[in-house]
């Protein structure tokens, strides 16, 4: 069967459309210049943040802040599309035309901020980062909050400033980067941050980035190419944090923190949430702080929608929501600029209930970052 | 029957370049593929991004039927769309990633020097 498509034949208009549509979207990226960020570094970090930006940059690698070292046999073709957003005006323009109410700022190179081997680097750059985005972006335009960066490398200073941001309602929550990361965050040492997080009224957010690296789970030198890499780094990253923070039991010790897991899709939450049930059954006293069922854990946590999955029954994708409680958990994420952000449009087409697609697509990130809702 | 919609001057758009233009609520893209000229929707399937602000190149195929060696075909007749890299090859309108998937073509005929597209 061939499918024709053209521009004619559009759509009936729905009843509620996605202009009517309250849009908050947990994730978009805004892209640090080195530059900029040298102004609020401390000395003499800036004075190696201005050598760093003489140096050219490409997507998402940075030599000396995210280099990537990636492996991938370039060929003509592919995306001509600007994929970085500089300016807060840029990115309001950008998500005006996606029909974004809202949205939460994630970075670009930080994304690799646990991959940075100097500790004190990385605190640097975590630190000045958020200052710059505080100044530049966050006082600038108020429907775009901040996520605070800490780095793993340094959870006491990550903890003193979300306490020193703590004051305004600028940041939403406090980022967690997860790719590369050395130890998990279920681990103890990150026990100030999560205090902080909890005095501070802020969610975290698990986030990952694409990455072959010599820690669990990005030893992916086995596989020849991004579509490999790319479809287990970003999961597996979920699921290994996920199951540290489940068995040391970061969602008991901490029971107002709010937690949630950033651009994976969704299938992997079903998955682990089984197997750990599975597990719970026959190892609970190993874990006796739980005191429930994972998956009921589980689902006090939220996740974001992107990179959504695209089965050949769209039907499928609402089943797949019914498994975790999606309506009342899942967050409309887009990735915007990046490579495979999703539109709207096409997360509000889905054939979820009005109301199911009302809190998908707005209320349930409302919740999670504490946002205000219009009430038109 | 269809109709003739003029759509510019050829020169506008020299070999191996492209350009999109609306005729009527349609967008178009419309491109000179050695001196041929070809149209498809400005409309990717996928998530309806703007199909034809993508570029142009070839691709790369493998198979049975390149007897399992690399190779790479179709030069100067692939669009990338610029929103998630979803591949098509423009004459035929043919998506590379799902034998599915065809996009509609419009003939473009040039006549004194003007391009000409049948709806």
């Amino acid at each position: 069967m061939t499918t024709e498509v053209s521009t004619e034949g559009r759509p009936a208009r729905q009843r509620e459309t996605l202009a009517d549509t309250f849009v908050v979207d947990a994730d978009v990226h805004v892209h640090e210049d080195p530059a900029e960020l040298a102004e609020y570094a401390e000395s003499p970090w800036d004075v190696a943040l201005r050598e760093i930006a003489t140096v050219e940059e490409r997507y998402l690698d940075l030599p000396g802040m995210s280099p990537r070292a990636e492996y991938r046999v370039p060929f003509p073709g592919g995306s001509n599309r600007r994929q970085i957003v500089t300016s807060a005006r840029e990115m309001r323009e950008g998500l005006d035309e996606l029909h974004v109410d809202q949205a939460v700022l994630f970075p670009d190179h930080l994304l690799s901020l646990a991959m940075v081997r100097d500790p004190a680097f990385a605190t640097t750059l975590a630190s000045a980062y958020n200052r710059w985005l505080h100044e530049r972006w966050l006082t600038e335009e108020r429907s775009l909050k901040g996520s605070l960066v800490v780095a793993p490398q340094n959870p006491e200073a990550g903890a003193r400033d979300i306490l020193a941001h703590a004051g305004g309602r600028e940041f939403a929550c406090v980022y967690l980067p997860a790719s590369g990361l050395k130890t998990l965050y279920g681990d103890e040492r990150y026990d100030p941050v999560y205090a902080a997080a909890s005095e501070a009224g802020l969610p975290v957010v698990i986030h990952s980035v694409e990455a072959v690296y010599p820690v669990f789970p990005f030893q992916l030198e086995q596989f020849r190419t991004s579509m490999a890499v790319h479809a287990l780094a970003h999961p597996l990253s979920m699921v290994a944090n996920l199951v540290s923070m489940i068995e040391t039991g970061v969602p008991v010790r901490y029971p107002e923190l709010k937690i949630g897991f950033m651009e994976a899709g969704t299938a992997w939450v079903p998955f682990i949430a089984n197997r750990l049930d599975k597990e719970y059954i026959e190892r609970r006293r190993e874990v006796p702080l739980l005191q429930e069922r994972p998956s009921r854990t589980m689902r006090r946590f939220y996740y974001g929608t992107q990179p959504i999955e695209e089965p050949e029954r769209r039907a499928d994708l609402v089943s797949l929501f019914e498994l975790f409680d999606g309506e009342n958990r899942a967050m409309f994420a887009s990735d915007w600029p990046h490579h495979d952000f999703d539109h709207p449009q096409h997360v509000f087409g889905l054939p979820f209930s009005p109301e199911a697609r009302r809190r998908i697509m707005g209320l349930n990130a409302a919740e999670f970052f504490g946002l205000d809702v219009p009430q038109n | 029957m269809p109709r003739e919609h003029p759509i510019g001057r050829a020169e506008e758009i020299p070999e191996g370049q492209h350009r999109v233009v609306r005729v009527g609520n349609r967008e178009l893209g419309v491109f000179n593929i050695r001196g041929e000229f070809h149209a498809i929707p400005n409309l990717c399937p996928h998530q309806r991004g703007p199909l034809c602000d993508g570029g142009v190149s070839g691709t790369i195929d493998y198979g049975p039927h390149t007897d399992f060696k690399l190779a790479w075909i179709w030069e100067g007749e692939v669009v990338t769309c610029p929103w998630h890299s979803l591949e098509f090859h423009v004459p035929t309108g043919q998506c590379v990633a799902f034998d599915e998937i065809r996009l509609r073509t419009y003939e473009v005929l040039v006549r004194d020097g003007e391009l000409l597209v049948l709806i």
